[in-house]
């Protein structure tokens, strides 16, 4: 059984069918063959799968594909525009904030919920909004790196 | 102008900033089946009986093997010791061994149709921990693999020493003697192990696996299944975290064996609980006696370690062979006598890990260390820099030490969290203290080791650089770029990196041992050299110029000097082949010498490396809670191909030892593991990570690296934790935890002791 549900994915309008205990991040990868949000601990605590749900940041490997119901959802892959990467992407590029690149989509994407919440998130905000996401590579000074230069006002 | 040197983009930086690189988690295949495994609930028992015919009829199931499925093959596999069988045989030797695994159309399927087989065991004693799995009498974990002479589990015991140990003691001043405990911990990849396998219908096999190791994997895979080496082809794209977690052949053999079966693609991701199951840093512990003259000066040190392999060898000896020759550290002492046992436990198989084997007796000696300068009344900067090794002084294996930049490493750490001496902690409040620490580090590479590289150039100017070194986020890709490119004078962009994949990429021993750019990048500039020398030739005849007098710059080949007599590529390819087109390649096979004997002479590393760690701590005595202020790591890179991505590297190693220092142990309960998943197991997260913390490049060249470069990926790591840990002993005015991690109740038990003692 699958329930029909509209939804927006990436700022397109989508009427999609989803399994009641499919998890967002199954159906993202699986469904939509969206690879970006990867799955690294299954329980939500790496942070790796993290997708933005109306602008706040998610662990999609705990949320249901359904409850996105009449929302909207944000992929990295639906970051940058025309080609040209998004500022929080190129901030990453121009810092080197990542090595594997594995927790990298979903620290961006968090980065991106940050900005969200605080238009200039100090250092600390940063560190706390951030905590939820593991880079096991270590590259968090450069993360904050970039996080400074985007809260620049 | 060259790149070596240079911060250039790292290769695959936009790929991995839009969410475009492809792991192996990301790719399907036509047909493409799930796995999933049924593992042992026991840490040691019999399998009595296997039916799996219950699963093999569930619906969507396309593949069920066991130890049934075996026949034909070589069913051990192993890097040196070939113990580990492809599913269990005879019986399980550890929680997580794999009994069976399923191949379906869907997870859920798999899921549901490992639940239908039906297994049953006979518990067996199991050794569960180090010291007792080494003694006679020992449930055996590896009957056939285990030195008979020394007993127990072990496999096998190293030994290196110099001088006349009794001697040392005896013209000791003082005499200091301790033990210490390192536990297991992970290496915290993000990416799980994933394996895809399939076969292609003419019988080849094809494995897409994210590994450290493609070539000595590929080897094991082929002995498995019996086949020569061009018939099984390993694909390796990027890898999402390594950290020797991935080296040598895991789930691939099984499955291999299920695609065979299912005539169908098969892919396996691992769950975290299972990922645990299937690597860790080995659990060590270390008795260590040091003689020492009132003035500092170390006289007589002797080191017992025992390496607790796991079920598994691995890597295991060989790693604990190393260990063996760095067990007292990058110190000039006359009297040494060092011992290392490898040892098998029912606990999941252990392997390499950054800094593997050099951590735990680094744990131990630089703790010992701070307590022998604290017994002399001295700064134990001083005490270290009156000791360590310096330029040219012969080491335990009797080689002459080279391009050793370990006091410099030290001296740059000191300098960089403030040490001012001897007295260093301060007294917040009558609980809140704040003590520094320092610790330096050695370790050795893989030697002697193979790693081969070919070259291709193109007709209009551009390179490729044909390599089975692995990308996992230290950009290795980048750092061979960069070498290539400099020397064929071309710019960056003209130079692709490929993945390892061996129908195209030659052989190389692994990506780890921090080795790839050594010799990698050696093996890269000796290939290049081949097609220089081609190039020169004809460039020589066409300008009418000597070879001597050429030089490539900026593109071209041109007298030197005189840019208005030059030729470019292009042009080059014409006066070779008549036209500009073609390829000119150029090989080679860098094989390194050395290696150590039995009583632990010879070459030890084909290059050695040095770091240093300092570290600033708050410590309340009343929680026994630690606040890391600030760290530093130096690391002597020889020359920093990439100094981000060298900074970056260090950081890495410098916040995992961090981890390991303060919080991260795998826990067993009589050999259950009890807390494999992240929600139990702390990574250190951004909220650990002390807002000081500076990662510092020491150039000391090495003439055999290319361009003087040596590895320095995991250096950093080994002396973080004891710096941490010397930290916070002189917080504590010299009371001391000496087992890994440094918890807060280890901490007020050791204040508590040292109270009554009083």
């Amino acid at each position: 059984m699958k329930l029909a549900i509209a939804t927006t994915i990436n700022g397109q309008r989508e009427e999609i069918a989803v399994h009641p205990n499919q998890t967002l991040l199954e159906f993202l990868r699986d469904e939509l063959k969206l690879k970006g949000a990867v799955e690294g601990c299954s329980v939500g605590v790496c942070g790796s799968c993290t997708v933005l749900i109306d602008g706040k940041p998610v662990s999609s490997c705990l949320t249901l594909a359904s409850n996105i119901e009449g929302k909207s959802v944000t992929t990295i892959e639906g970051l940058s525009q025309n080609g040209e990467l998004d500022p929080v992407q190129q901030a990453f590029l121009k810092h080197q904030a990542f090595q594997c690149g594995f927790c990298t989509t979903g620290m961006i994407m968090a980065v991106k919920g940050l900005l969200n919440a605080h238009k200039q998130p100090s250092e600390e905000q940063a560190r706390d909004y951030l905590s939820g996401n593991l880079c096991r590579c270590g590259t968090y000074k450069e993360v904050l790196a970039a996080v400074k230069e985007l809260a620049r006002p | 102008m060259t790149l070596v040197g240079t911060n250039v983009e790292m290769v695959g930086g936009r790929a991995k900033v839009a969410g475009a690189v492809t792991y192996v988690a990301d790719m399907e295949f036509a047909g493409q089946l799930y796995a999933k495994a049924l593992r042992s609930p026991y840490p040691h028992a019999k399998l009595l009986r296997i039916d799996a015919s219950k699963a093999a009829a569930l619906p969507g199931v396309r593949a069920v093997v066991t130890r049934d499925d075996l026949a034909g093959l070589n069913p051990y596999f192993g890097t040196g010791v070939e113990d580990q069988p492809v599913l269990v045989i005879d019986k399980a030797r550890c929680v997580g061994d794999i009994i069976a695994a399923v191949a379906a159309d869907s997870k859920e399927i798999a899921e549901e149709a490992i639940t239908l087989i039906e297994a049953d065991y006979e518990e067996l004693p199991a050794a569960t921990d180090i010291l007792e799995a080494a003694k006679p009498g020992a449930p055996l974990v590896q009957e056939r693999h285990v030195d008979k002479n020394a007993g127990g589990n072990i496999h096998g015991v190293y030994r290196a020493a110099s001088g006349d140990i009794e001697q040392g003691f005896k013209e000791s001043d003082e005499i200091i003697e301790n033990i210490y405990h390192i536990p297991p911990v992970q290496h915290g990849h993000i990416e799980p192990h994933v394996v895809t396998a399939l076969w292609e219908p003419s019988g080849k096999l094809v494995v897409h696996t994210p590994s450290q190791t493609p070539s000595p994997l590929q080897e094991q895979i082929a002995k498995v299944f019996q086949m020569p080496l061009n018939r099984v082809r390993v694909i390796v794209p990027f890898i999402g975290g390594g950290y020797g977690g991935k080296n040598h052949a895991r789930i691939e053999p099984v499955v291999a064996l299920l695609a065979r079966k299912a005539r169908r693609p098969v892919q396996w991701i691992l769950t975290r609980e299972e990922v645990f199951y299937t690597g860790r840093r080995f659990g060590a512990v270390v008795k260590i006696k040091t003689g020492f003259k009132r003035d500092g000066r170390l006289w007589a040190r002797k080191v017992e370690a025992w390496y607790d392999m796991g079920a598994y060898a691995l890597s295991g000896p060989a790693n604990t062979k190393n260990a063996a020759i760095i067990a007292g550290g990058p110190y000039n002492i006359p009297h040494r006598d060092y011992t290392t046992y490898a040892v098998y436990t029912n606990l999941p198989p252990a392997g390499p890990y950054r800094g593997v084997g050099a951590s735990h007796v680094c744990w131990a000696y630089e703790s010992d260390l701070d307590d022998i300068a604290r017994r002399c009344k001295l700064d134990p900067l001083e005490v270290r820099l009156k000791n360590l090794i310096q330029e040219n002084d012969r080491f335990i294996t009797g080689e002459t030490m080279i391009s050793v930049g370990v006091s410099e490493c030290v001296k740059q750490v000191a300098q960089s969290i403030g040490w001012n001496g001897i007295a260093e902690q301060e007294k917040r409040s009558d609980t809140i203290v704040r003590g520094k620490g320092l610790a330096v580090a050695i370790k050795s590479t893989s030697t002697p080791s193979t790693s081969a590289a070919s070259v291709r150039l193109n007709a209009d100017g551009s390179a490729i650089l044909l390599t089975s070194t692995s990308d996992m986020g230290q950009g290795a890709q980048t750092a061979l770029a960069q070498i290539v490119a400099d020397e064929l004078a071309l710019p960056f962009e003209r130079i692709t990196v490929t993945f390892p994949d061996s129908d195209i990429t030659p052989y190389d021993k692994s990506t780890s041992s921090s080795r790839a750019t050594f010799h990698m990048g050696k093996a890269a500039q000796l290939a290049v050299g081949q097609i220089r020398e081609q190039l020169f030739q004809a460039g020589a005849k066409a300008l009418e110029a000597r070879i001597e007098d050429l030089e490539l710059r900026d593109s071209r080949l041109q007298v030197r000097g005189v840019p208005e007599r030059s030729l470019t590529y292009p042009q080059l390819f014409k006066a070779i082949y008549g036209e500009a087109a073609g390829s000119l390649f150029g090989s080679h096979t860098l094989r390194t010498e050395g290696g150590i004997d039995a009583q632990g002479h010879g070459k030890g590393s084909s290059f050695w490396f040095y770091s240093a760690a300092g570290a600033e701590v708050e410590v309340d005595t009343e929680t026994g809670k630690v606040r890391v202020l600030q760290v530093a790591s130096a690391v002597d890179v020889g020359k920093a191909v990439h100094p981000i991505q060298c900074g970056l590297q260090n950081d890495g190693s410098a916040l995992a030892g961090l981890g390991s220092a303060l919080v991260e142990e795998m826990r067993y309960d009589n050999g259950q593991p009890i807390n494999s998943s992240f929600l139990d197991y702390l990574l250190p997260s951004m909220l650990d990570h002390p807002g000081e913390f500076n990662s510092m490049l020491v150039e000391t060249p090495h003439p055999d690296g290319p361009c003087g470069a040596k590895g320095m990926g995991e250096a950093a790591l080994p002396p973080m934790a004891p710096a941490i840990g010397n930290a916070i002993a002189n917080a504590l005015s010299g009371v001391r935890v000496r087992d890994l991690p440094v918890k807060p109740h280890k901490i007020v038990a050791a204040l508590s002791n040292a109270k009554e003692r009083r």
